[in-house]
């Protein structure tokens, strides 16, 4: 015990001293970029760069992620995971002190180029935030929002008079938006009502519901059970796994046990702005390859 | 020093005492709403108050209140009630004490001894001198009691000796005209009455909660309080004085009944239908006439009307545009922070200024020969109210939480979608506010109405902007005209003003000009109110499609 004591403190300063040297493009752990997983890519990163101003918030990240499954983001806070996820729909755009550069493809496709339809990027990858953001409009018409704004529903004054009323679709979509979220049973008695007066874990699964309207194909989650109690969290989380069946979903956590039940690989970001290992969950949490990641996983540091 | 011994967290045997101390702060404030009453002469100084003359009735419960709270202090300095006060009062309530009997010193040495400048600077220093000794140095119960309870006897016997009396009063010689200022009884002893029983009352609450941390909190609780509900009743006074005022004129000759009203016709691009109203309203329906019985304010009604729905046609779209760009759009920086500033002190520009601009620049555009216009008149207002529905509307949106806007770009919706469909619903209630803030100013303002729009002080129903039935519709541009938007009409203020200023109004077949005015006046203030009903009704609708109950 002693000896394995010692041994990560030596490790992981001459790791530390390897990476704050290291504006390098020096790789620390090599072994894991091998990683084979089964099953098609559905994103790919290579060298993803971002600067908020000087400060460099993520360096030379690259992985490609699994489709129909679920991937989870860990590291400290400051790590760059929630950037990390905010490049893969181009949220971070919305932000104007950011620069990025790198690649990011969809199904082969490059995200960041000239010409990409930032619409219909965001339709197939979808995002939830930390904290639970429902607009203050009814149930009904926060899960019909994205797709009435992008024209698949109708049921407006102009369109009931030209012969095109779309309230049955509408109403065939949010039942089925709310059951895939695990809230139907919940709320299909007040539809009507105002988002705002759900509880907050019914409020994240109604914005999981809200994502899952427009149909999308990849679904980015921040931290999406951070505000929430734990029944609420372990809801979220059964969600999270049968979601998986159908979509690529990659969640952000701060929450170890719960990247370790939920997800099938498990990338670990440390402080830096730097990607240090991805591998099959289990490999991360039982026998990771980098001492750093080790400490980190048993609680060490971080 | 009961004080220094008293530990326990509850105060024992405090009941009398207690009780005592709470009917002194009761009788304060009674004097003072009896003050306030007498300020507003609800209360007559001449008159009498439970069978005596009010002045010595005032002077004998002040004489009284100064009595019971001197006693408290040094009762409580001797150690007779379980009291905690502090070592002193702090500076600051004895620098007020010291400027308040300096004054009064000054006042008393110059003038009643007739000491002259230099007897009345030395009687205040000295006066002062021993008022802040007297609150400074002994411990809290004494400090914040004596001069307090010293200010009511003082004002009490005043009272009680006739010194002041109800025919007193006071032109002070040293004024460069010794005619222009002078002091009555009716306005000095109802201001001397207020002070008085909120000083006293301050120094009663503070006993009341046994002075240290707990009286000093009651003592500010007390001024607080007072002073809250004498700004609600001044307000309460006023618009009850204008409808006590104004209700004789305006409900004159009022008839209910089927077919007892004036008939119209109502008319709208060449279509037209007759309706008889089941009410009959002289004033608010007459115009000037020598031939109606009663005269009325009908098209003064009209014009106020249509003014603030142009000005707000004209302002809202404009307004809420231009915080949209600022707020969603521009870069914030040097360019939004300048229109800020600007927008500002647009806001804050005298009324009449924006009249000599529409004077200048609006009246002559609209017509041949410059002519004063209910569109002049509407888009000054319309410039007016602009700089208030910026300004709110920005704070509005920026109050509406950065969460709907990422969630609502993270569904892959536009930014134009995102700013009707999340933030414009969730700025509205504010928006709305602005506009009923600012709807309330323009609706009463009457120096730009002098240079823009014009009228009459008396017109005749018939004279009234017909804006509706005057649209006509023509093949060659501009289509759609409208006469009557470019004739000079009255409003409200505008007419309020002349009949006030005129002060004749035989030749429109009103006798009592003054009780006209008064009439005017409260339907300004009925018309401005209905407007904040809309307004505040327009906002709940708002609001309520925003919260969950």
């Amino acid at each position: 015990m002693s000896e394995t004591d010692t041994q990560p403190r030596q490790d992981s300063g001459t790791e530390q001293s390897l990476t704050t040297q290291g504006e390098s493009t020096e790789r620390i752990d090599p072994s894991w970029r091998d990683y084979d997983f089964a099953g098609e890519a559905k994103l790919a990163v290579e060298d993803l760069n971002v600067h908020y101003g000087d400060d460099h918030a993520l360096k030379d990240v690259s992985m490609e992620i699994p489709e129909e499954s679920v991937t989870a983001l860990i590291g400290p806070s400051g790590c760059g995971k929630s950037t990390f996820l905010r490049c893969l729909n181009r949220m971070n755009d919305r932000v104007k002190s950011a620069s990025i550069d790198g690649s990011v493809r969809l199904d082969g496709e490059e995200i960041y180029q000239d010409g990409t339809d930032l619409v219909e990027l965001r339709k197939q990858v979808g995002m939830v935030f930390q904290a639970p953001n429902p607009f203050p409009k009814s149930i009904r018409d926060n899960i019909s929002y994205g797709p009435r704004k992008h024209g698949d529903i109708d049921t407006g004054l102009l369109a009931r008079l030209t012969g095109r009323d779309d309230t049955d679709e509408e109403a065939a979509l949010v039942e089925r938006a709310l059951r895939q979220a695990a809230l139907w049973d919940e709320v299909s008695d007040r539809l009507d009502d105002n988002a705002l007066g759900l509880s907050g874990g019914q409020q994240q699964r109604l914005c999981i519901a809200r994502c899952l309207a427009v149909d999308p194909e990849v679904i980015l989650m921040d931290e999406p059970a951070s505000a929430l109690d734990p029944i609420a969290t372990s809801k979220i989380e059964d969600l999270i796994e049968e979601l998986a069946e159908e979509y690529t979903v990659v969640v952000v956590t701060h929450n170890m046990q719960q990247a370790a039940r939920i997800s099938d690989q498990t990338a670990v970001f440390l402080t830096g702005g730097r990607l240090v290992e991805y591998d099959d969950t289990e490999k991360i949490f039982e026998n990771p390859e980098s001492q750093r990641v080790e400490d980190y996983i048993s609680g060490k540091f971080g | 020093m009961a004080g220094a011994t008293e530990t326990s967290v509850v105060r024992e045997n405090t009941s009398t005492y207690e009780a005592i101390a709470a009917l002194t702060v009761g009788l304060a404030a009674v004097l003072f709403f009896l003050g306030l009453a007498a300020t507003v002469e609800i209360v007559s100084i001449t008159g009498s108050l439970a069978g005596l003359p009010t002045l010595t009735a005032l002077g004998l419960l002040l004489v009284v209140m100064g009595v019971a709270v001197g006693g408290f202090g040094l009762l409580s300095y001797r150690g007779l009630f379980p009291t905690d006060p502090d070592v002193s009062v702090g500076i600051v309530a004895a620098a007020l004490f010291s400027a308040l009997w300096a004054l009064l010193g000054f006042l008393v040495g110059a003038e009643a001894l007739g000491l002259g400048l230099a007897g009345g600077v030395v009687g205040g220093l000295l006066i002062g001198a021993v008022a802040f000794a007297t609150t400074a140095f002994p411990r809290e119960d004494v400090g914040s009691t004596l001069p307090a309870a010293a200010l009511a006897v003082f004002f009490g016997l005043v009272f009680l000796l006739g010194v002041v009396g109800t025919e007193w009063s006071w032109s002070p010689a040293n004024f460069p005209d010794s005619q222009s200022v002078t002091f009555f009884a009716r306005s000095v002893a109802p201001f001397a009455v207020m002070l008085s029983s909120l000083v006293v009352g301050w120094a009663a609450a503070k006993a009341y909660g046994g002075f240290g941390a707990r009286g000093r909190h009651l003592g500010a609780y007390l001024l607080v309080y007072l002073n809250a509900v004498a700004i609600i009743s001044i307000l309460v006074a006023l618009v009850a004085f204008v409808v006590f005022k104004g209700i004789g004129p305006v409900a004159e000759g009022v008839e209910v009944g089927l077919g007892v009203g004036p008939a119209t016709t109502v008319s709208l691009f060449g279509f037209s239908y007759d309706v008889v109203w089941p009410v009959y309203w002289p004033f608010l329906m007459n115009g000037a006439s020598l031939f109606t019985d009663i005269t009325g304010v009908f098209p003064a009604i009209v014009g106020t009307a249509w003014l603030v729905i142009g000005a707000v046609v004209l302002a809202v779209p404009l307004g809420v545009g231009a915080a949209v760009f600022l707020t969603e759009y521009a870069e914030r920086g040097r360019f939004t922070a300048i229109v800020e500033v600007a927008t500002n002190a647009l806001w804050s520009t005298p009324s009449i200024v924006f009249g000599l601009f529409g004077a200048a620049f609006l009246v002559p555009r609209f017509t041949p020969q410059p002519q004063k216009s209910l569109l002049a008149g509407m888009i000054t207002l319309g410039f007016m109210l602009l700089p208030l529905v910026v300004i709110t509307a920005r704070e509005a949106m920026i109050a509406v939480p950065d969460e709907y806007r990422d969630a609502s770009a993270a569904l892959g919706v536009s930014k134009w979608q995102t700013i009707r469909s999340v933030v414009l619903p969730a700025a509205m209630p504010g928006v709305v506010t602005g506009v009923i803030l600012g709807v309330g100013r323009i609706a009463g303002e009457t120096a730009p109405l002098l240079l823009t729009m014009g009228g009459g002080s008396f017109v005749g129903a018939g004279q009234r902007a017909k804006v509706l039935d005057s649209f006509q519709l023509s093949l060659s541009p501009p289509f759609v005209t409208n006469p009557e938007l470019t004739q000079a009409t009255t409003a409200l203020p505008y007419q309020l003003y002349q009949v006030v200023l005129t002060g004749t109004g035989e030749t429109a077949g009103v006798t009592d000009i003054t009780a006209f005015g008064w009439g005017t006046a409260l339907v300004l203030l009925a018309v401005v109110l209905a407007f904040y009903a809309v307004g505040i009704a327009t906002r709940q609708y708002f609001r309520s499609k925003l919260s969950y109950e």
